[in-house]
């Protein structure tokens, strides 16, 4: 089991071109990623591999998401995806 | 009998065509194709479309359709689509259809404006999806038409032959929906929010378009025809005359300087304000903050956000004004109890006495923001109705002042929008750096006329003497204190509203970017005692219309 938050800093949250950017990375990865919105609602996750779902969590900027894993391969997913959304996801965000 | 409908600007120019009704297609008709292979077949198509967008120097929106792409392949949801066709009952076009549903309404149920537009996309996705289920070819145009229907995705847009597509009409929509944007960004006359156009384009022959006029001629006659034409080449040369003053300041025709400032509701519209030729940041409304959030926003965020819109403005001034947040609108994180009237009830800075962190973090965010800018931005309060909340404004700025000492001392201002501030601007303007006057708020409590209210809208021009009395009073109060006196409602985006202003003695207009050239335009037709003198009548006249008539015919 793997897990680690992190604070979304795009510009308008993890909607659609970030989100996209995500997904895509999520569905490249062996490991299925869970995905929660921590300021929204800590009970609902869902798959980082669907866009729809991704969406819906309604990130919004400043928002604090939570990415967890099962499996041998766990710990390296969640990293890569972690890293993914620090790195501002393909746009460009300011540092805290 | 031609019929004006009329809507909403979208985008420039006018058109004329055969009305060209689009409603997504059937989802009863046979199925050729399983949901999966569907599936497969409109992602492909979507990344086709969105192929052609980039090809065509639209990176931005192919990047809507690559989004779709992933959408129509999205497992959760062709896994929701295959439950219901297998729980009976529908077909696999419409099991895909009402499972896009679904996952749309979830997007807005969750008060979120930008995923509440995502909405529209996902059911797009639908209904491409349905298409491909029963093998019905896109829909094409025959002739030259103007394409109505409720709300149009670029997908569609796109597909359409652009040699007969001759405008587009929408019932839904606003001037920022994907469909604006696209017929902006290809030139397409475009108009949003004209009422029952669809229903009513279902039997006429033509239909015109004035996308700068925001209206909507159902079998449009010579007359009308005339007048478009007339419209059309006003149009032209009115944007080119904007083009032109963008780098000229707003001034009278006897060189009396006001300042331009820009009314901005997100950090990011900040420099295309100053793009525009904004001479400052009059109003930074704040709610983009603590809208569409379960928990109140950080400190950091909040000083990143402003630190923004300070780069943004380079040396140029900057006022942030403090959350207006009330019961109209209420938030997770805010429990307000249920109020009759919350445009009187506990809103703005009344906030304060209840949720004091709330504020604090503002102010503190908005001092870190200065401090990191090497400047300050002014501070503004909304809803101040006495001296009372100014020193409770001031205390609060105090206190933040202490827990980040360093940073540069802002400039104190507030919104005058309550008669009682009126009555009282000589006590206030004493202990203000600024006053900003709130035309939209200041004239429903005047007159008391609901602005939400549809009914009271004769009763709500800004034009009213009252008002324009009420505005030479805070004036007056301004400069016997030495506080600036500003305008940030519609009123100084008016035109006439604006001319009267500066009459007054209005020192700065801070209004929506788009109004600059307008109002550059008129000010630039008048000298200031002219101007002066206009204002001295109108504080006489008996009515807003009457008011009206002496600026439009001087």
């Amino acid at each position: 089991m793997a897990e680690a938050e992190i604070e979304v800093r795009n510009p308008s949250g993890l909607h659609a071109r970030p989100a996209a950017t995500f997904v895509r990375a999520a569905a490249a990865l062996a490991v299925d990623v869970r995905v929660t919105n921590l300021s929204r609602d800590p009970d609902k996750s869902v798959s980082a591999k669907s866009v729809l779902g991704v969406m819906g969590l309604g990130v919004a900027r400043g928002h604090r998401i939570r990415l967890g894993a099962d499996g041998p391969e766990a710990e390296a997913a969640v990293k890569t995806l972690v890293d993914l959304v620090a790195s501002g996801l393909g746009e460009e965000v300011a540092g805290s | 009998m031609s019929t004006r409908l009329h809507g909403l600007p979208a985008a420039p120019g006018v058109a004329t065509g055969a009305p060209w009704i689009y409603r997504p297609p059937d989802a009863n008709g046979v199925a050729l194709r399983s949901i999966a292979d569907a599936a497969e077949a409109a992602a492909a198509e979507l990344e086709r479309l969105a192929g052609r967008l980039r090809a065509e120097g639209r990176p931005d929106e192919a990047e809507i359709l690559d989004a779709q792409a992933l959408m129509a392949i999205d497992e959760e949801l062709l896994a929701a689509a295959r439950e219901r066709e297998a729980a009976g009952g529908v077909g696999p076009a419409e099991a895909v259809v009402a499972a896009a549903e679904d996952v749309a309404s979830g997007f807005e149920a969750l008060d979120d404006p930008i995923l509440s537009a995502r909405a529209a996309d996902v059911r797009d996705v639908g209904a491409r999806i349905a298409r491909h289920v029963s093998g019905t070819p896109p829909p094409q145009l025959a002739r030259r038409s103007i394409v109505v229907a409720n709300d149009l995705a670029p997908s569609v847009t796109v597909e359409l032959d652009r040699a007969l597509l001759a405008g587009i009409a929408l019932e839904g929509g606003s001037r920022t929906s994907h469909a604006a944007i696209l017929a902006r960004a290809l030139g397409i006359p475009a108009v949003v929010c004209v009422p029952r156009i669809v229903d009513a384009s279902a039997d006429v022959a033509e239909l015109a378009i004035d996308g700068d006029a925001g209206l909507a001629v159902l079998d449009p006659d010579d007359a009308d025809r005339d007048r478009l034409a007339h419209a059309a080449a006003a149009a032209a040369l009115r944007r080119a005359s904007d083009d032109a003053l963008r780098g000229r300041p707003m001034a009278t025709a006897d060189g009396h300087r006001v300042q331009c400032m820009a009314n901005v509701g997100d950090p990011s519209e900040a420099a295309a304000a100053f793009a525009a030729g904004a001479d400052g940041i009059g109003l930074l409304r704040t709610e983009f903050a603590f809208a569409g959030r379960a928990s109140a926003p950080g400190e950091d965020e909040q000083a990143e956000a402003y630190a923004e819109v300070l780069r943004a403005a380079g040396d140029a001034p900057v006022v942030i004004r403090l959350a207006d947040i009330g019961g109209d609108k209420p938030l997770p994180y805010v429990p307000i109890l249920d109020e009759a009237n919350p445009f009187l009830g506990i809103r703005a800075i009344r906030l304060a006495e209840t949720h004091p962190e709330l504020f604090a973090t503002q102010v503190r965010a908005i001092l870190r923001a200065s401090l990191a800018a090497g400047r300050p931005a002014s501070i503004m309060a909304p809803m101040v109705a006495d001296a009372a909340d100014v020193a409770a404004v001031r205390r609060l700025i105090d206190d933040a002042r202490s827990a980040v000492p360093d940073a540069p001392a802002p400039r104190v201002g507030i919104m005058v929008e309550i008669p009682s501030a009126v009555l009282l601007a000589d006590q206030l303007g004493a202990i203000v750096d600024f006053m900003s006057i709130g035309t939209n708020d200041l004239t429903q409590y005047l007159l008391a006329a609901d602005r939400t209210n549809p009914r009271l809208a004769g009763r709500q021009d800004p034009l009213h003497p009252a008002v324009l009395r009420a505005v030479a009073g805070i004036v007056a109060a301004g400069v016997a204190h030495d506080a600036e006196v500003a305008v940030c409602g519609e009123m100084a985006a008016d035109p006439a509203g604006a001319a009267l202003l500066v009459g007054l003695g209005v020192q700065e207009l801070s209004m929506d970017p788009t109004a600059f050239g307008g109002v550059k335009r008129a000010l630039a037709e008048w000298s200031s005692p002219e101007l002066e003198a206009i204002a001295r009548r109108a504080l006489d006249c008996a009515s807003a219309a009457e008011v009206r008539e002496l600026v439009v015919t001087r």
